[in-house]
């Protein structure tokens, strides 16, 4: 049996054809779909290498069975950026030295997006960090991945101050 | 897909069905069809080569997900997810059960699994059961065949074991109007994103300076998390003042058969949950461990 299901992915829908059910979110995008940029690193929701955002919420897309999400809205890393104009949240990361060897910052990156949308970190950096504790960086770029997100923080509220002045 | 001809039972059952209705969910689950929800236990604990048969998702029925108040108590959704609790409006008696809540895993979690699939996936470290043990709660299972609910200290009877009969899913968690406020604490090797070492619910009424009524259990240390009631005992009419001091190991380690394991040795555990349980009894009589 063939399940079709349709997703949007980084703002364009599509329908997807499934001869498997038990296919996860990662490897759909990855195998399927050859997007990349979220990674599989433990692939059992341990390092958080995997993160995408499902209708805005952050999910282990590992852990995700492909085929339950008939219907939502998927951003990945590859979303982000605005042609050449980087995301607050990835030029951030860069002024920042928000990481190494790179491999866990799709996820880190597509974290910190969903923090700031869920809109509860505030200032406090513990809380930061708190709110990043589903995404493992194992050459510790912990403090620049902080300084990152309270920086890209700070441009959102800045921005919508300036809008709803 | 999403067929009603399960309902007749003149459909192959396909080997993934996501129903809208329940009675549509229970007539598959009849079949054996393997029920599933945030899958966020369903993939780590299973080969994924292995993921065989037929697979029931309970995300899209009706009825299945929220937080309600009803004449009997809360009731929760058994496919509610945690991040809907930890944000959820509920009573201080719940404080316990929200800060656990946030304790699942990380948010990537919170935002998929289940309180329903906590529950049934039973693990001894199951972050939901202790302060759900501290609210008494009950559980509402379903099958083709009728409804029925029990306590979830019958539940669960055992690691990854239920008392789930062939074909019955759990709907809900029922709580009754839960007087006090409740806490919650987790020892785990790290701050988050941990499976817990030893963990503990604990909830107090206080009435005129007196303890009024004390729930406590310890997860993560037995095969099952347990309540305490030497220690709920020795608490109740206890002037808030004295209640922390109180707490013994006499009180707490009886009751769990403590286990080692991997992650640590009985008697840490032991002793760690004299700890928290102390640490719960000052916070929530208003004093300092």
């Amino acid at each position: 049996m063939t399940y079709v299901l349709n997703l949007t992915i980084n703002g364009a829908a599509q329908a997807i054809a499934l001869d498997d059910p038990r296919v996860t979110l990662l490897d759909l995008l990855r195998e399927r779909l050859h997007l990349t940029g979220a990674k599989k690193g433990c692939d059992r929701g341990q390092c958080g290498a995997c993160t995408v955002l499902v209708d805005g919420r952050r999910i282990n897309s590992c852990l995700t069975l492909a085929v339950s999400l008939d219907g939502v809205e998927i951003t990945t890393i590859e979303g982000l950026a605005e042609g050449e104009t980087l995301h607050p949240v990835q030029q951030a990361f860069i002024e920042h030295d928000g990481f190494q060897c790179g491999f866990c910052t799709p996820g880190q990156i597509m974290s910190a997006v969903g923090l700031i949308g869920e809109g509860q970190a505030g200032t406090d950096p513990e809380r930061i960090r708190e709110g990043m504790s589903g995404n493992i960086c194992r050459c510790g770029a912990y403090h620049g991945i902080v300084e990152a997100v309270l920086d890209a923080q700070a441009t959102f509220q800045d921005g919508v101050k300036r809008k709803t002045a | 897909m999403y067929a009603n001809e399960y309902l007749t039972g003149e459909a192959e059952l396909a080997e993934y069905v996501r129903p809208r209705s329940l009675e549509e969910a229970l007539a598959i689950a009849g079949r054996g069809a393997k029920p599933l929800a945030g899958c966020t236990d369903l993939f780590p604990a299973t080969d994924r080569p292995a993921l065989g048969g037929a697979l029931l998702d309970l995300t899209g029925v009706e009825g299945l997900s929220g937080i309600t108040r009803t004449d009997r108590g809360w009731r929760i959704g058994a496919v509610t997810r945690w991040a809907e609790v930890a944000g959820a409006a509920l009573p201080p008696a719940f404080d316990g059960l929200r800060a656990a809540a946030r304790e699942v895993g990380a948010i990537q979690i919170q935002n998929a699994g289940t309180v329903g699939g906590n529950l049934c996936n039973a693990s001894p470290a199951a972050d939901g059961v202790p302060p759900l043990l501290t609210l008494d709660a009950r559980v509402e299972l379903a099958s083709a065949a009728g409804r029925r609910e029990m306590a979830l200290a019958e539940f669960v009877t055992g690691p990854r074991r239920t008392a789930l009969a062939e074909g019955e899913i759990l709907t809900a968690v029922i709580v009754p109007e839960p007087a006090g406020r409740g806490a919650f604490l987790k020892l785990g090797a790290r701050s988050s994103l941990v499976i817990s070492i030893v963990m503990a619910a604990g909830r107090i009424d206080v009435a005129g300076g007196r303890v009024a009524e004390a729930a406590f259990s310890v997860g993560a240390c037995s095969p099952v998390a347990v309540r305490l009631p030497a220690l709920e005992a020795a608490l109740a009419g206890l002037p808030v003042a004295e209640a922390a001091d109180r707490v013994e190991a006499g009180l707490v380690v009886p009751a769990l058969s403590a286990l080692s394991d991997l992650r640590a040795e009985a008697g840490y555990r032991a002793e760690a949950s004299v700890v928290l349980i102390r640490r719960l009894v000052a916070g929530l009589t208003g004093g300092a461990a």
